[in-house]
């Protein structure tokens, strides 16, 4: 069966989200005042300008999972003395709003619904980020006009969504085309069937037309298939991994801006002598600390595999565990990181070594 | 600073850092990069991925240094013999760019007569570099177009750093490396507003832009803007307030404190401790309680960088505008406000609306400054100073078509050795520097978690020949003892350091290294002695 497709004029869309938002907090790519354009949750409609044309610098993954989070505070009973049963805990829960996310971009819809996987897909449900994540609805955007240091096609979480979206809308000039997944986007539309009309089969066309042009707007390519066969295939190129691990600043920039990075550690602050917090704070698989043990102890040898857990993990572990690749193809660790140490360099990098000893094989027929 | 003032004729850096990525050659010297200006570092690493050839210069095999072509690793401040060596290789292989030191420079003649006095066997056996060595970089230093000098801490904290400074300068200058895009000497700040607060008249004998507070003209015009009348004394560098060099009448009373932290930073900490008792009143400003506030009689709680609006100006002159993420918590006030109400209470009406009615007093007051309003700094990565006015786009590299001083002036230098040389009761040589998960005394980066748990422990690096022969196991904890103080670290191997040197790094209150550095200090700029002391080291049972 067909899934229903609706147009809703661009001139219905500020209309649209205030509806939504009498009921829910709304976050959407906004451009704020220094010229950054940042998911953020919006408090005035009216005087913050939404940015759709530019790529949010943030993912929504501290929506759900922030980078400090206070999970519990705790108290020291001092007359007790030092013993376990001086402690006491006090869980905090976030509370389970309903947020809608508009304006999501395809690897970043996918990215939620890797962290989903991680956070809700064990045999516990992290509460934390199932408090945050239950109540949310998804409005994405497909992306017409994929920018720099895309490569979702090539990652296969783009540039248009085919499921896990609420709603998805096309820009097609001057009205946007909205496809319903999830029960929670039917209910919008049955909510506000004022703003929807059904689309017809020009718009349907347009639509086809606006996908196949984005595919063909890619700036980079980029061989993730390749490089997922090559690892799977037992491939471990440590000259490549030496050379980008020495060049790796040690910043965690690429895991703090990756939307799938969930690394996390938990420590205990105290604010005074008889209480304190803990949290839990991201943290990232390149620093040192991270697998170092007790008596300095180290299973990585940083200098020279500082960066292989970071792409074994997404291109090889999670195809194993998951059945696909946890990189979405943003391309912001590209961006982001400043040694030149990013994902699509490892994945070029890989790729040419195999084109070389191919060429070798050739030649040795010859 | 003063090195390249009295050379160039201007004390920062002739290039833009994005010049970097484009040279041909690039000389580093006592910079470890990749952990102290990762910013730089990965310009660096740009420009060796596109060809350039790296020459690094350290006593330490630095990650810069591995990368290099040519490591000169000298013995720890032996600068000055080594760029001997180097121009006198230059003089020899007919590298000189001539035409440039006839056209551009001056007294070149006295160091021409003093690099023919030069041995390269003694340099080689001064440095502990071979003149093979010694020979290659300079004839690669010295044959590219685009050859570009980066200097640090290393080659400045020294008694002779302004020497030191002069001698990279006059390497320059010798071959033509300066005054154009992609080549000249490079000195990188240590802290992301050093270059602002020196533009803004934090030396003593400058007023802001660099204005001479003895020059009766330049007084006169801050005398009327500010409607007082200004003290035609220079006023004292922080070793003479900490260290008591004043005369016993001009006897420091009291001292205001803002985002410094003396206890940790500066040399020979018991006398900075004995001279912060004697004080009237002591005033801190600062985001912790520092050791330096806890000594305070009155401490203001200042907001972080995060928390308000302004400016800094970066190593390569570049004034950017830096916006205000988030709000003081609690009572905290930025460092501005702080001075306005202080100010205002002892008598003196400040009545600054923004930081933005303060710059634009500092467009009119100060040339180098002259269009570097706020408007023209949002929303982009700033202007670098000379601008002169709002029309004025900037300067990339200065010292296009001449000098700022008119011509360069060589300043011949001879080796001056290390204030405290090792003898057999202090043995080792103690180099001091910065690790790159902390900032300056930790007041911030200890505070951080994740930071913390990266780097918690003050570490000592030895050779492991060195621990070998004193029968010390790695990781145990060590008392490194000079001849002022003493403290503990925890002893950790470290192929990279040369047999006879030790390293460690400042950042922690635990072992407060300037206990044992020393406060001997440049003539000129007054900068201490930092990067070396003579000191031995006993395990701690």
């Amino acid at each position: 069966m067909r899934r229903k497709q609706w147009i809703l004029h661009k001139d219905h869309l500020l209309p649209f989200l205030r509806k939504l938002r009498k009921s829910r907090s709304l976050v959407a790519p906004v451009r704020n005042s220094y010229g950054d354009t940042m998911y953020t949750e919006m408090n005035d409609l009216d005087n913050e300008s939404i940015e759709l044309a530019e790529q949010p610098q943030n993912s929504l993954k501290s929506f759900f999972f922030p980078q400090r989070e206070k999970l519990c505070h705790y108290s020291v009973d001092e007359a007790v003395g030092d013993s376990a049963q001086a402690y006491r805990f006090y869980p905090s829960l976030p509370e389970s709003r309903a947020v809608v996310y508009f304006g999501v971009r395809s690897c970043d819809m996918f990215a939620v619904m890797y962290c989903d996987t991680i956070f809700l897909g064990g045999r516990e449900r992290d509460v934390y980020y199932d408090a945050r994540r239950r109540n949310a609805l998804f409005i994405t955007l497909a992306c017409n006009h994929p920018f720099e240091n895309c490569f979702c096609n090539a990652a296969r979480t783009g540039p248009y969504l085919e499921m896990g979206y609420d709603l998805q809308f096309t820009d097609l000039g001057d009205r946007y085309f909205v496809e319903v997944d999830k029960a929670r986007g039917r209910e919008v539309v049955q909510q506000w069937p004022q703003f929807f009309v059904p689309a017809g089969d020009d718009d349907r066309q347009a639509h086809y037309q606006a996908a196949l042009e984005s595919r063909g707007l890619f700036r980079r390519q980029v061989h993730v298939d390749l490089a997922v066969q090559l690892l799977d295939q037992g491939e471990e190129p440590q000259a490549l991994l030496a050379e980008l691990s020495a060049r790796c600043q040690d910043c965690g920039g690429c895991a703090f801006i990756c939307p799938t990075c969930t690394c996390f550690n938990i420590v205990d602050q105290p604010l005074s002598d008889d209480r304190g917090e803990r949290v839990r704070t991201w943290d990232a698989c390149t620093f040192d600390g991270f697998t170092r043990m007790a008596g300095n102890h180290n299973s990585v040898q940083i200098i020279s595999q500082r960066v292989t857990k970071r792409f074994y993990h997404k291109l090889r572990d999670d195809v194993l565990r998951h059945g696909r690749s946890s990189c979405v193809g943003c391309g912001r660790c590209v961006g982001m990181c400043f040694g030149g140490v990013d994902i699509v360099r490892f994945i070029d990098g890989l790729c040419a070594a195999d084109d070389k000893r191919s060429e070798k094989r050739e030649d040795g027929h010859d | 600073m003063a090195g390249l003032a009295t050379t160039f004729g201007s004390g920062a850096m002739t290039n833009s850092i994005n010049e970097l990525s484009s040279a041909q050659v690039i000389l580093l010297s006592g910079s470890n990069t990749t952990e102290a200006h990762p910013q730089v570092a990965r310009r660096i690493y740009d420009a060796v991925d596109q060809g350039a050839r790296l020459i690094v210069i350290d006593p330490r095999q630095t990650a810069m240094a591995s990368l290099a072509h040519i490591h000169l690793q000298l013995r720890p401040g032996t600068d000055i013999p080594l760029l001997n060596g180097m121009m006198r290789c230059i003089l020899d292989e007919n590298l000189v760019d001539e035409l440039f030191v006839e056209m551009r420079t001056e007294n070149y003649i006295p160091l021409r007569d003093l690099l023919l006095t030069i041995d390269l066997n003694e340099v080689t056996a001064t440095t502990g570099v071979s003149i093979k060595d010694i020979a290659r970089a300079a004839r690669i230093y010295a044959r590219a177009q685009r050859s570009v000098i980066c200097y640090c801490l290393g080659v400045t904290q020294h008694i002779c750093g302004t020497a030191n400074v002069q001698s990279y300068a006059g390497l320059a200058m010798l071959t033509g490396h300066v005054e154009r895009e992609f080549t000249g000497v490079d000195p990188l700040r240590g802290q992301n507003n050093v270059q602002g607060a020196c533009d803004m008249g934090g030396l003593p004998a400058v007023l802001p832009g660099y204005q001479m507070v003895a020059d009766p003209v330049v007084r006169d015009k801050f005398d009327r803007a500010w409607g007082v009348c200004l003290s035609d004394k220079p006023g004292q560098t922080l070793l003479d307030m900490t260290h008591g060099a004043g005369s016993p009448g001009d006897k420091l009373r009291a001292m205001y404190i803002m985002g410094e932290n003396p206890m940790l930073s500066d040399p020979v900490l018991d006398q900075v401790e004995a001279t912060l008792d004697s004080l009237d009143f002591l005033v801190v400003a600062d985001l912790f309680l520092t050791e330096t506030a806890a000594r305070a009689d009155v401490v203001f709680p200042a907001a972080s960088f995060a928390e308000k609006n302004g400016t800094v100006t970066n190593s390569e002159r570049r004034v950017q505008y830096m916006n205000k993420a988030i709000d003081p918590p609690g009572a905290a006030r930025d460092d501005g406000w702080i001075i306005m109400e202080l100010s205002r209470r002892m008598g003196y009406a400040m009545e600054y609306e923004s930081s933005a009615e303060i710059m634009e007093e500092i467009c009119l007051l100060t040339p180098i400054y002259g269009g570097m309003y706020h408007d023209r700094l949002i929303d982009n990565w700033g202007l670098q100073w000379p601008c002169s006015d709002r029309a004025h786009p900037g300067t990339p590299f200065l010292h296009k078509f001449s000098f700022a001083r008119g011509r360069g002036r060589f300043q011949p230098a001879s080796h001056v050795p290390p204030a405290e040389p090792v003898d057999s009761a202090f043995p080792f040589l103690l180099i001091t520097g910065r690790s790159y998960h902390h900032y300056h005394t930790g007041t911030m980066s200890r505070c951080c978690p994740t930071l913390n748990r990266e780097h918690d422990k003050p570490f000592l690096d030895m050779h492991p020949d060195d621990a070998t022969r004193l029968n010390i196991p790695d990781g145990s904890r060590v008392q490194v003892t000079s001849r002022r103080g003493s403290c503990k670290f925890f002893l950790r191997y470290c192929q990279s350091l040369a047999p006879g040197d030790l390293y460690c790094d400042f950042h922690f209150h635990e072992a407060p290294v300037n206990v044992l550095t020393l406060s001997a200090r440049d003539p000129e700029a007054h900068c201490p002695e930092f990067k070396l002391c003579a000191v031995r080291v006993e395990e701690v049972i």
